[in-house]
C-alpha cells in the first residue's frame, strides 16, 4: 500500500496500519450512529411545529424520540469518535503499534450492540428520563465493561510510550479513558440502582451531565485539537506551558459546575452558586486553550479549518456558558432553548466540528491514501458549518424570545408556541441540512475505508520536517 | 505528567473532588430528609403518593414527558412563575422526597406542572383525558399538545357506554375508553399539589441592609407574632 | 519552514513528526534559563486573569450561597441564628385550628357545636361568663380540667361529669400544646357572639410554667384567682 520509508521521520508507518482496522471499525459505527441521530433530531424538530406529527405512534413520541437522539448522539457517535480518535493519537505519540486491539474490537461490538439494545428499550418505554443517562440501566453495566475493554488499549499505549515526557494531545486522551467508567458508574449508582432521596437525584444528575461534558467529551475533542494544530501549522504551541494548569483547571473546576441548571430550582442556593462561580472559573481554561490553538487558521486544508472552526466553537460555548449561568439571564433564559443552542454549541459545534476535522486528518493516514472524493469532503464541511451555524443561532432566537414572553404572565403558551414558530422551522431546515452533510460523509468515508482493487498509488504523504522548539 | 501512577491519581483525585464538593456536601444537606410534622394539623408533609400516582410518575418518566415540562416552581423575583398561577410559593427539596424519579425537567415548551391539581380554575380527569387524547388545551380550541392516541383504546359498545368513555365523536357503536397507562398517567397528574407551606419556602424579607441580615430575619416572624398578641 | 499551503481537501498534510513535535514542546515545558531575559507579558497577564477569577469566585461565594445552609433558598438570604422558625399563624388562621380543635370530638362532645352545652350537664360556653372572662381561669380550666360545681350564666351545673385535663400535664389524655390550647380558647372567645379577645400561647405557656401539673380546678378555687 504505501511505499516503505527508512526515514526515521515518515509520516505513516506501521503505528497506523496496525490500528487500521480496529479504528475504522469504531468510526465507521460512530458516523452511522451520528446519521441516525440526525433522523431523529429531525424528527424532533419537525414535532416541536407541528405537535401532531408522527404522535400517534408510541415509539416516536416527542419525549421519546429527544431520549434516543440524545443517546445516539453521546453513546453512539461521540463515544465511538472520541474513543477512535484518542486511541489514534495515543497510538502516534506513543510511538508503539497499538495494542490489545481485538479487545477494542470486541470492545466496540459490545459497546454498540449494548447501545441498540438500550434504544430499543427506550423505545418500548425503558427511558429512565435522566438527563444524558437515559439508556436503560440493564445496558449500562455491558456498556462500562465494553468501554474498559476499548480504553485498555489506550493505556497501554501511553504507559508503554516510547518517550518520558508526555503531550497536551495525550493527557486529555488518557484523562478522558479514565474518568468516563467512573463518572458513568458513580451516576449509575446513584441515580438508578440505589437512588438518592428527592432533588438530590437532581443535583447528581447535573454533576453527571456536566461531567460527561467537562471531563469526557471536551477532553475526547481536545486530544486530537491539540495533536492536529501544531502538527498542520508546524509550529510550536505558543502558550504551552500553560497547557497543563489549562488541563487540570478543566477537570478539577469542570466537575463543580452540576449544579448549572439547578438556578432558583428546588436545592439550596448554594449549590447554583457554586456552579455560577466554577463556570467563570473555567473561562481560564478556555481562554489558554484559545490561546495555544489560535494558530489552526492558516496554511491548512479542510480538516485543520474544521478543527479551528470547532475550537472557536468550544471556546465561545464556554463563554456563553458562563455568561448565561448567571442569575440574571437565567431568569430569561432558564427553560428556554437558548440552552438547547448552548448544548448544541458545545456538542455540535465545538465537539462535533472538531471530531470532523480530526476523522478528515486521520482516516488517509489509516488507510494509506487520501479520501475518495474532495468534493463531497468540502459539500460536508461546507454543510456542516452552515447547518451549525443556522441551528445555534435560530435556537437562541427561539429561545430568546421564548424567555421574554414567558416572564410576561398575560401571554400564554400557544401564543409563545405561535411566536417562536418561525426559527424553529428554521431549526427544522437545519437539522435537514447537517443529516444531508452527514449523509455525505457516511457515502465518503465507505468509498475511502473500503479497499478497493485499485493499484496501490505513490505514497501521497509528504515527508514531514522537524519541528523547532521555539515558540512563536 | 510523566509518571503514571501520580497521574492517576490526580485525575482520581480531580474527579473525587467536585464529587465530594457537590454531590457528598448535598448528600449530607438533602440526602435524609423527612417529613416536616406540623403541630396544628397533626400530620406530616409531603403526603405520601396514592399507589397509582406512583405507577402515573413512571409513565410521566417513560413518555419523556418531562422533555417538554417541568416540575419546579422558582420564587416570584426570578420569573412570572408565580404570576402563572403555578405555585403560591417556590419548590423546595422537601416537596420530592417521596418520588421516585424526580424529573425537574429542563425545558418549557409546555407549562411548569408542579401544582397541576391546585390550579384555579381546576383541572378534572375528564379535562385530562381530553387533552391527552386530543392534544386540544381544555377550554380552548388550540392543539398545542401532541395527541397521543395510544394511551387509549377504541372499544365497540356493548350495553351501556362506559362510565370512563371520553366524550369525544366515535363512529357509531364504539367508545373510546382510557387504558390502564393513561388512568394512572392522569392519577399521577392529579396528585400533584404540593401546597404545604414550609417554613424553607417562606419568602424572604424584602429589604434588608448589610449588617442587619441575622437581625432582621428574627424580626419578621417576631413582627408576626406582635400582630397576632393585639 | 515554508511549505506550501494545501489546499486539497482529500488529504491534510503533516508539517512535522510526531518525534520533533513531542521534543519541541516537551523542551517547552522544560525549565530553561532565560539568557537574554526576554521575560513574555503573556504569562504575567494569565495569572493576574487567574487571580482575578478566583477573586471574583471567593466574592460571589461569599454574598450569594447563603453561607451553605440546607435552608437558604434564596441566594440573598443569610442562615438566620437560634434554631428553627416556627410557622406563625395569621389571626384567622389561629381561629380556624381553633375551630378545627374544638369540633374534632374534644370539646363538641360535651359543650356542643353550637356551644350551648347540655341542660342540667355541661355548661354553654355561649355568652358564659367563665369564657369571656379573665383569662388567667379560662386557660386553668382547659389545662388542667376542672371538676365540682359551676355555676355559668345563673344555672348551676352539678359537675357529676368533669372536664378532663386538656394541656400537656400529668393525666391528660389530649396533651395539647400552648398553640392548640391558645387557638381553641381564641375561638371560643370570638364564636356564637363572645366577643372577648383572644388569648395567646404565651398566655398559655406563662400560665402552664406557673401551675406545672395541678390536679383539676373547682369554681371555688377559680373564683379566687384575678
Amino acid at each position: 500500500m504505501i511505499t516503505a520509508q527508512t526515514s526515521a521521520s515518515a509520516e505513516v508507518t506501521a503505528i497506523d496500519s496496525a490500528a487500521r482496522w480496529p479504528l475504522l471499525l469504531l468510526l465507521v459505527s460512530a458516523i452511522k450512529w451520528l446519521v441516525l441521530s440526525g433522523v431523529l433530531a429531525l424528527i424532533a424538530s419537525i414535532q416541536l411545529v407541528q405537535p401532531t406529527f408522527l404522535a400517534d405512534c408510541s415509539v416516536l413520541t416527542h419525549g421519546r424520540t429527544v431520549a434516543m437522539q440524545e443517546s445516539i448522539f453521546i453513546y453512539g457517535w461521540a463515544a465511538n469518535a472520541g474513543l477512535a480518535l484518542a486511541l489514534w493519537v495515543l497510538g502516534r505519540l506513543g510511538g508503539s503499534p497499538l495494542r490489545a486491539t481485538n479487545w477494542i474490537v470486541g470492545g466496540t461490538i459490545a459497546w454498540n450492540v449494548a447501545v441498540t439494545l438500550g434504544l430499543i428499550g427506550i423505545a418500548t418505554g425503558d427511558a429512565t428520563s435522566i438527563a444524558f443517562l437515559q439508556l436503560p440501566r440493564y445496558v449500562q453495566l455491558m456498556m462500562v465493561v465494553a468501554y474498559g475493554a476499548i480504553a485498555v488499549s489506550g493505556v497501554l499505549a501511553w504507559a508503554g510510550r516510547r518517550t518520558e515526557g508526555t503531550f497536551a494531545a495525550q493527557w486529555y486522551a488518557v484523562a478522558a479513558l479514565f474518568l468516563f467508567p467512573w463518572l458513568f458508574t458513580a451516576a449509575q449508582m446513584m441515580l438508578l440502582w440505589s437512588p438518592v432521596r428527592g432533588t438530590m437525584q437532581a443535583v447528581a444528575s447535573g454533576w453527571f451531565s456536566q461531567g460527561v461534558w467537562t471531563l469526557w467529551l471536551a477532553p475526547l475533542a481536545l486530544a486530537p485539537a491539540y495533536y492536529i494544530v501544531p502538527k498542520v501549522t508546524g509550529k510550536a504551541l505558543p502558550s504551552y506551558e500553560f497547557a497543563p494548569h489549562s488541563f487540570w483547571c478543566l477537570l478539577v473546576v469542570g466537575g463543580f459546575t452540576g449544579g448549572r441548571h439547578l438556578v432558583g430550582g428546588p436545592v439550596p442556593a448554594w449549590i447554583a452558586s457554586l456552579a455560577i462561580v466554577s463556570c467563570s472559573l473555567l473561562l481560564f481554561h478556555y481562554f489558554v486553550v484559545f490561546m495555544n490553538l489560535r494558530a489552526g487558521f492558516g496554511r491548512g486544508s479542510t480538516a485543520s479549518r474544521l478543527v479551528a472552526i470547532g475550537l472557536l466553537a468550544y471556546v465561545f460555548g464556554g463563554l456563553v456558558d458562563s455568561i448565561t449561568a448567571f442569575r440574571d439571564i437565567a431568569a430569561v433564559t432558564q427553560f428556554t432553548f437558548v440552552e438547547a443552542a448552548q448544548q448544541q454549541l458545545a456538542l455540535y459545534g465545538g465537539f462535533t466540528l472538531i471530531l470532523f476535522g480530526a476523522i478528515y486528518y486521520a482516516v488517509p493516514r489509516l488507510v494509506g491514501k487520501g479520501w475518495a472524493s474532495g468534493a463531497l469532503v468540502s459539500a460536508h464541511a461546507g454543510l456542516a458549518l452552515l447547518g451549525v451555524a443556522l441551528l445555534v443561532v435560530s435556537l437562541l432566537a427561539a429561545g430568546w424570545a421564548q424567555g421574554h414572553d414567558m416572564l410576561d404572565e398575560k401571554i400564554s403558551f400557544p401564543a409563545i408556541a405561535a411566536h417562536m414558530r418561525t426559527w424553529l422551522l428554521v431549526a427544522v431546515a437545519a437539522q435537514g441540512v447537517l443529516l444531508l452533510g452527514n449523509l455525505l460523509l457516511f457515502v465518503n468515508f465507505l468509498k475511502t475505508a473500503c479497499p478497493s482493487a485499485a493499484a496501490p498509488a505513490e505514497n501521497p504523504f509528504r515527508p514531514p520536517a522537524t519541528m523547532e522548539a521555539t515558540a512563536s | 505528567m510523566k509518571n503514571g501512577p501520580i497521574f492517576f491519581l490526580g485525575l482520581f483525585t480531580a474527579l473525587t473532588l467536585s464529587w465530594a464538593g457537590t454531590v457528598l456536601l448535598s448528600n449530607h444537606q438533602l440526602g435524609a430528609l423527612s417529613q416536616y410534622y406540623d403541630e396544628n394539623e397533626s400530620a406530616a408533609f409531603p403526603l405520601h403518593q396514592p399507589g397509582l400516582a406512583a405507577r402515573g410518575q413512571l409513565v410521566y418518566a417513560d413518555l419523556g414527558c418531562a422533555a417538554c415540562h417541568t416540575q419546579q416552581v422558582r420564587r416570584p423575583d426570578f420569573g412570572a412563575d408565580q404570576a402563572r398561577g403555578w405555585g403560591d410559593r417556590q419548590s423546595v427539596a422537601r416537596d420530592y422526597i417521596f418520588q421516585s424519579r424526580v424529573q425537574l425537567g429542563a425545558t418549557r415548551i409546555g407549562p411548569d406542572l408542579t401544582n397541576l391539581a391546585a390550579r384555579k380554575p381546576a383541572y378534572d380527569a375528564d379535562d385530562l383525558m381530553s387533552l391527552l387524547y386530543t392534544g386540544i388545551i381544555p377550554g380552548t380550541k388550540v392543539l398545542t399538545h401532541p395527541p397521543y392516541k395510544f394511551l387509549f383504546d377504541e372499544r365497540p359498545v356493548v350495553g351501556q357506554t362506559s362510565a370512563q368513555a371520553l366524550k369525544v365523536a366515535t363512529p357509531a357503536g364504539s367508545q373510546i375508553v382510557p387504558s390502564e397507562r393513561a388512568q394512572s398517567l392522569v392519577s399521577f397528574l392529579l396528585s400533584l399539589k404540593n401546597t404545604y407551606d414550609y417554613p424553607e419556602a417562606r419568602p424572604m424579607p424584602a429589604e434588608k441592609k448589610e449588617g442587619e441580615h441575622g437581625a432582621k430575619k428574627e424580626e419578621a416572624p417576631a413582627a408576626k407574632k406582635e400582630g397576632e398578641k393585639k | 519552514m515554508s511549505t506550501p499551503p494545501n489546499s486539497d481537501p482529500r488529504l491534510e498534510q503533516a508539517a512535522v513528526s510526531d518525534d520533533s513535535l513531542l521534543a519541541a514542546h516537551e523542551k517547552l515545558l522544560g525549565k530553561k534559563p532565560d539568557d537574554q531575559a526576554n521575560y513574555r507579558l503573556l504569562p504575567l497577564n494569565l495569572l493576574f486573569v487567574f487571580s482575578g477569577l478566583i477573586f471574583f469566585a471567593g466574592t460571589y461565594l461569599n454574598l450569594y450561597s447563603g453561607h451553605f445552609d440546607p435552608h437558604i433558598y434564596n441566594e440573598h438570604g443569610l442562615p438566620h441564628k437560634g434554631g428553627e422558625v416556627v410557622k406563625v399563624l395569621t389571626p384567622e388562621e389561629v381561629i380556624a385550628l381553633g375551630k378545627k380543635l374544638f369540633n374534632n370530638a374534644a370539646c363538641n362532645t360535651c359543650h356542643q357545636a353550637n356551644g350551648l352545652g347540655v341542660p342540667a350537664v355541661y355548661p354553654p360556653l355561649a355568652g358564659s361568663e367563665w369564657a369571656v372572662g379573665s383569662e388567667e381561669r379560662v386557660i386553668r380550666i382547659v389545662l388542667h380540667g376542672l371538676m365540682g360545681k359551676i355555676s355559668v350564666k345563673g344555672t348551676e351545673y352539678p359537675g357529676s361529669q368533669a372536664m378532663p385535663a386538656f394541656g400537656k400535664v400529668a393525666g391528660s389524655g389530649y396533651n395539647w400544646s400552648d398553640d392548640k390550647i391558645a387557638a381553641v380558647l381564641t375561638y371560643v372567645r370570638s364564636e356564637w357572639g363572645n366577643t372577648a379577645g383572644p388569648v395567646t400561647a404565651a398566655q398559655v405557656a406563662a400560665t402552664h410554667a406557673k401551675e406545672g401539673d395541678h390536679k383539676a380546678w373547682t369554681a371555688d378555687e377559680l373564683t379566687k384567682l384575678p
